[in-house]
Order: structure tokens, then C-alpha cells, then sequence
């Protein structure tokens, strides 16, 4: 058993080796055949140990990584059962999008550089789930990081990629520095690093420090999961290829911030603050990424933003102390997001490579699997009753409502608000996309099939999403609930407020419906207003940074280039220089080459001396 | 001593200095080899005159020296002005000014 469960990391980390090293020598089909194995092999061990997981979960120790006095690293896996649910949504849903990708990239000339990262990828992710001390989960904290940077600027050849590329390395790095002092910090007070011994000794800590850690985990939760204030780069990371976009910033590593805050829970709820700072920001996310997302015209920057409202729905849910609630929706969003990033991958492709949805139109005709499987997917982001995103976000909510105090009320009207957009945007993308005649010039271009036959698979998952933790209501035993030994998660509300409940999400949901029935069943180009403009540039929140940051940054260099290194530096070496050279030219005349003016200066030289010791002499 | 040392000093003197004005203003190269012969020869008569003045015989050893290095001098002198004359057709200093800078 500890032999299959090593093995659920190493192959892929395998698979990601023989592509960086051989790939391009391989012939074609073989590279893209060792990637997806690779993680299809992973899947199946993870299948295999799933045994295994219940209870105190499998533990092994392949070696000891790093040794110093106290200290020790040590390369530990732990299967749990919340390492289990998420090892297997990562190395099921890469699976698939492994078998898109293939048909995907069928046609580009670095197909085994995209496969090396993205195993490297799937390896790295795997390194978080199953990390046993916090030091190795940071390993591949960082490695998804790395790997992320490497496939957004995969076409790198286009400079906005690179620059996507970077922008997204540099604001998750800043996450990773609150991380790295939570870390430390951590290790400082209880002399490990091993996740288990820190949660059972959580309680020995001040409530200040504990506060101050719960916050540094949460500001590197919202660097990798594009939280706010570090959300810009999601968006932009969409220049990737679209199994990339479907893989890592739908699926897995922007979950990963929510799997921190999941794994760390026994320390992170301590502290009510902590707790209040997390929903908040889940919230906020949430109602911030749902607006911008109703006025993008990019049909990738639209789901890019719905997944940061989602992750933001993960992160409330957290911090409304559910942890069952937070995996159940972070479950069911991989399945119907990933569903919906590769669909979009199809339609772009159907549509003539074009991105723009006031360009696409009456997509239905091109193809109608990709309309039904799209618009399941949409369904779910929606919250269409009976799907499983219906029933993951109305478990968050019903947990803010159960509260009962204002601030949770608060919340729970603004989560309700943010439904109520996400059906609204989820609509107008299907009515842009679907509705009408196609409103581009492009011709399609042909589908392999590939990319097609994951698809239905993942619909049929997102759709039946639900079943995993079926309320009481429904005739379920809120199976996720048990699974992760989180009774406490289940909801003791009144029976008439359940219905309410779900009158009120079925209700928003309609709204939102109906509201994009009618403003967007006929495409009709509309002036750019102030306020749409406002939500396209997400809020202005670039432009923000840009004169926070950026510029007084830029600024500082300039003045460190130009009156540092220049100035000061420059100034001094080469002000040195010219004045040796200046000297020089200035007594140049003197050596004209002629003898008689130097024995001229031979001559009054001598007289100089002459005349000196004569005065010597008179006195 | 018949000759009084101020009168030795003197034409010594004004000998040197004839030599030096030679050497600074003439621009034949042959010219300037004489000047500096009788800047030479001016040294050497005070020289023997100091000799006379203070009855050691050291001066006038210096003044033997002084001629047979002077005729030496004077050869390879000679030699180095042919030479010139035979690379540029002149014997004008003016003519050989590339070292100036």
C-alpha cells in the first residue's frame, strides 16, 4: 500500500522527467502517451489506496530530506481523507484534460515541453495534497508556481504571454512570502514542521500569534488562489493554452489556497478573527470577480473570473468553519469548470480561434454536443437546482444563514447577491455564444476528437456533483460530511428555513435567468458604458496597483539607476577619468616633439636651480 | 696661477652659454652637435682651471675622460645624422617631430 501511494506522486514526476529530457526526440504520439499514462497511472494508485485513507489515513516516510539539529525535513506522504478526495479530483479531472490536451496540442512544435510541465505540474500539485510537514508542501507550493509561470508563457514568443507569464509568478510569490513567515513562524514556536504535530499542538499558542499566523497562511492561500487584494494575475493568466487554463486555474492550484486553509483548520479556527478575515475575503472575492465578470467580452477572461468568484464561495465556506462545505463546492467547481474551460477551448476553435463572444453567435449550429455539454457546465456555475453547484453553494449559504448573527446574515445576503449575478453572467455567456447567427467571418476549424470524448464524462460528474454530499432534505447522508469526519459541518436549521433557503437559490437563480433572457436573446452591440467599462478593467484594480506599486517602484529604480549607479557610481569613476584626461590634453602641448623645446625646458630648469641655491647662498 | 679662476669662470661661462643659445635656436642638427661640443668644451676648461686653482690633479683626469668620451660621442653622433639625413633628405629638426604628442 505505502508503495502505491508512493506512486502516485512519482509518476508523473517520472513522466514529467522522460518528456524534459527525451520529449522532443520521442516520436510525436509517444510523449503525449507518457504524459497522459503517467497521470492515468497516478489515478489508479490513487484508486488503489483509497482503502487506505479512512480514519487515521496511510502514512510513509520515503526518505529524509534535510537534517540539522532539530530540525528535520522529512519526504513524508499522508493520506487522509482530505488528502485522499483531493489527490483523487487532481489526478481524475488532470486525467482528463491530459487526454484534451493531446488532441489539443496535436499540432504544436513544443508538444513535449507542454507535457513535461504540465506532468511537472501534476506532480507538484500532488507534492501539496500528500506533503506530511509543512516544508515539503511549500516545495510544491512553489513548483505548481514554477510550473504555472512556465505553461501561461508557454507561447512565448508573444510578449503579452510572457508578460502574463511573469505578472502571475510575481503576485503569487508575494503570497508565498506570507507563507514562508507563517512557516517559519510556526517552526519557531513548536520546533516542527510536520502538519499533524502543529494542529494537535494549535492550542498552545497565544491568541495573538495565532491570529497573526492564521493570517500570514491566509495571505499565501490568496496569493495562489487569487483572492483579493492578490487576484490580478488570474485573469490575465488566461493567454495559456486553454487545457492549461482548464488544468490549473480552474481545477487544481488555484484550489490549492482553500486546501491550505482546509489542511491547517484545526489551527486556522482558533481565532474568530482569523475566521471573520477569511469570510470576508471569500465574499468579497466573490461579489468582486462576479461583476467584473459580467462585462468581459473575452469568453476564457469570463470563466476566469468565475472561478475567482467560485474559489472566493471555497474561502467563505472556510471561514464559516465548514470545512465539508468548502471541498464539497471546491469538488463539484473542478468538475463543471474544468468542463467548461475545455468547452471553451472547443468553441474557440469551432469559432476560427476567436476569443471575443460579440464575435461568436449562434455557436449551437457549428456544433451541438459542445452546446449541450457547454451549457450543462454553465448550468452548474449557475446553480440551476439539482446540479451540483446548486447544492454546494446552498450548503455554503444555509451554513452563513445558520449562523444567525448580522455579520453572517451580511454575508449570506451578499453571497446571495453574487448567486444571483453568477446566473446572470453565466446566461449572458449563453446567449452571446449560442443565441442567433455567428457574428464573426472566421470558419471553423475542425475538432479532433480528442477533445471532445473527455467532456461528457465531466458533465455527467459536474451534473450529478450533488450526490456527493446530498442533503438530508433530498434523501442523502451527506456523505462527504462523514468522509472527512466533519459531523459538526451538517446544519441543524428548522425545516421551513431549508425550503426557504432553497426557494431563495432556485429564485436568484431564475432571476438571473430571465434578466439575461431579455437584455441578451438578441445581440445588439451597446454603447460602452462607464460603469461596464469599469467592471471589464476589473474594477480598475490594475491601473490601482499600477500607481501604488508599480510606479512608485519604477520610480525608485529610475532614481536608483540614474542617480545611484549613474550618478553617484559612474560619476565618481568616470568623473576620475575624464579629469586625468582633461589634465592631459591640458599639458599636451608641451610634448610638440620638437628637441630644442625640450632642452628650452632643460635650460630653465637648470636656471630655476641655479638661481634657487644662489638665493640659498646670498642668505 | 697666472690666470686669475674668475677669468677662467668667466670665458666658461660665456663659452656654455654660446654653446646653449646654439643648441636652443639653430635648427641644422649639425649645428646643434656644436653647440653641445662647446658646451663640452667650456665644462672641460673649468674643469682644468679647477684644477689649476685648488692644485689637484683630479680635473684634469676628468678633462681625459671627458675628451675621449666626447670623440666617442661625437662618432656615433656623426653616424646618427647621416642616418637621418639619408631617411628624410634633411638635417632640419623640424623634420623630426614624431614624438610629439
Amino acid at each position: 500500500m505505502t508503495l502505491l501511494l508512493a506512486l502516485i506522486p512519482i509518476l508523473p514526476l517520472f513522466g514529467g522527467l522522460v518528456n524534459a529530457c527525451f520529449g522532443s526526440r520521442l516520436p510525436r504520439p509517444l510523449s503525449a502517451l507518457i504524459a497522459c499514462g503517467a497521470v492515468l497511472g497516478s489515478f489508479l494508485a490513487t484508486l488503489g489506496c483509497w482503502p487506505g485513507a479512512a480514519g487515521e489515513g496511510l502514512k510513509t516516510t520515503l526518505f529524509t530530506w534535510l537534517q540539522s539539529g532539530s530540525f528535520s525535513a522529512e519526504v513524508g506522504l499522508l493520506f487522509d481523507p482530505l488528502a485522499a478526495i483531493m489527490a483523487l479530483m487532481v489526478t481524475g479531472v488532470a486525467s482528463l484534460i491530459h487526454l484534451y490536451a493531446a488532441g489539443y496540442m496535436e499540432d504544436d512544435s513544443d508538444q513535449a515541453r507542454f507535457f513535461a510541465l504540465l506532468n511537472l505540474f501534476v506532480f507538484a500539485m500532488l507534492t501539496i495534497v500528500l506533503a506530511d510537514n509543512l516544508l515539503l508542501m511549500f516545495l510544491g507550493w512553489e513548483g505548481v508556481g514554477f510550473c504555472s509561470y512556465g505553461l501561461i508563457g508557454f507561447w512565448y514568443r508573444k510578449t503579452e504571454n510572457a508578460v502574463a507569464g511573469r505578472k502571475a509568478f510575481i503576485v503569487t510569490r508575494i503570497g508565498d512570502l506570507f507563507f514562508t513567515v507563517g512557516l517559519l513562524w510556526l517552526f519557531a514556536r513548536f520546533g516542527t514542521i510536520g502538519i499533524e504535530a502543529i494542529n494537535s499542538r494549535a492550542a498552545e499558542l497565544d491568541p495573538t500569534t495565532l491570529t497573526l499566523i492564521s493570517l500570514l497562511l491566509l495571505g499565501g492561500a490568496c496569493g495562489k488562489s487569487a483572492q483579493l487584494p492578490l487576484m490580478s494575475w488570474l485573469p490575465d493568466a488566461m493567454a495559456g493554452p486553454t487545457p492549461v487554463s482548464a488544468l490549473i486555474h480552474a481545477a487544481t492550484m488555484v484550489t490549492a489556497g482553500v486546501y491550505l486553509l482546509c489542511r491547517m483548520f484545526p489551527l486556522v479556527s482558533l481565532s474568530p478573527l482569523a475566521m471573520g478575515v477569511i469570510a470576508c475575503v471569500g465574499v468579497l472575492t466573490a461579489f468582486y470577480a462576479a461583476t467584473c465578470a459580467l462585462a468581459q467580452r473575452e469568453i476564457k477572461r469570463v470563466l476566469a473570473y468565475s472561478t475567482m468568484s467560485q474559489v472566493g464561495y471555497m474561502f467563505l465556506a472556510v471561514g464559516l468553519d465548514s470545512v465539508s462545505a468548502a471541498m464539497f463546492h471546491l469538488l463539484t467547481h473542478a468538475f463543471f469548470k474544468a468542463l467548461l474551460f475545455m468547452g471553451a477551448g472547443c468553441l474557440i476553435q469551432l469559432a476560427g480561434h476567436e476569443n471575443d463572444i460579440f464575435q461568436m453567435g449562434g455557436m449551437r449550429r457549428r456544433s451541438q454536443t459542445v452546446f449541450w455539454l457547454f451549457l450543462a457546465g454553465l448550468l452548474c456555475l449557475a446553480g440551476a437546482p439539482l446540479t451540483g453547484g446548486f447544492f454546494s453553494k446552498d450548503l455554503i449559504l444555509a451554513t452563513a444563514f445558520a449562523k444567525g448573527d448580522p455579520f453572517h446574515l451580511g454575508i449570506y445576503g451578499l453571497g446571495v447577491l453574487t448567486a444571483g449575478i453568477t446566473s446572470l453572467y453565466s446566461f449572458r455567456l449563453a446567449y452571446l455564444l449560442f443565441a442567433g447567427d455567428f457574428r464573426g467571418e472566421e470558419l471553423p476549424h475542425e475538432l479532433p476528437k480528442l477533445m471532445i470524448w473527455p467532456l461528457p464524462l465531466l458533465a455527467l460528474l459536474g451534473l450529478s456533483g450533488g450526490l456527493l454530499n446530498l442533503p438530508h432534505l433530498f434523501g442523502g447522508r451527506s456523505w462527504l460530511s462523514g468522509w472527512l469526519e466533519r459531523e459538526n459541518d451538517l446544519l441543524q436549521i428548522p425545516l421551513q428555513s431549508e425550503y426557504l433557503l432553497l426557494g431563495v437559490a432556485a429564485a436568484v437563480f431564475l432571476l438571473g435567468w430571465l434578466v439575461a433572457h431579455f437584455r441578451y436573446r438578441r445581440f445588439a452591440e451597446r454603447e460602452t458604458e462607464v460603469c461596464k467599462q469599469f467592471f471589464l478593467t476589473g474594477w480598475q484594480c490594475d491601473a490601482f496597483f499600477d500607481r501604488l506599486l508599480i510606479r512608485p517602484f519604477r520610480k525608485l529604480c529610475y532614481f536608483c539607476w540614474q542617480g545611484g549607479d549613474l550618478g553617484l557610481i559612474d560619476g565618481l569613476v568616470e568623473g576620475f577619468a575624464r579629469a586625468c584626461l582633461q589634465w592631459g590634453h591640458a599639458i599636451r602641448f608641451l610634448a610638440d616633439g620638437r628637441i630644442s623645446r625640450y632642452l628650452q625646458g632643460f635650460a630653465w630648469g637648470l636656471l630655476l636651480i641655479v638661481g634657487w641655491f644662489l638665493l640659498q647662498a646670498v642668505r | 696661477m697666472i690666470v686669475p679662476l674668475e677669468h677662467v669662470l668667466i670665458l666658461s661661462t660665456i663659452l656654455f652659454l654660446l654653446g646653449l643659445v646654439c643648441v636652443l635656436v639653430r635648427r641644422n642638427l649639425i649645428m646643434i652637435l656644436i653647440g653641445i661640443e662647446i658646451m663640452l668644451n667650456a665644462v672641460g676648461l673649468l674643469l682644468v682651471g679647477a684644477s689649476a686653482f685648488w692644485q689637484q690633479i683630479d680635473g684634469q683626469v676628468m678633462v681625459i675622460f671627458l675628451m675621449a668620451m666626447t670623440s666617442a660621442e661625437v662618432s656615433i653622433s656623426l653616424a646618427m645624422v647621416v642616418y637621418l639625413n639619408r631617411r628624410k633628405g634633411t638635417v632640419d629638426v623640424r623634420a623630426f617631430d614624431e614624438m610629439r604628442g
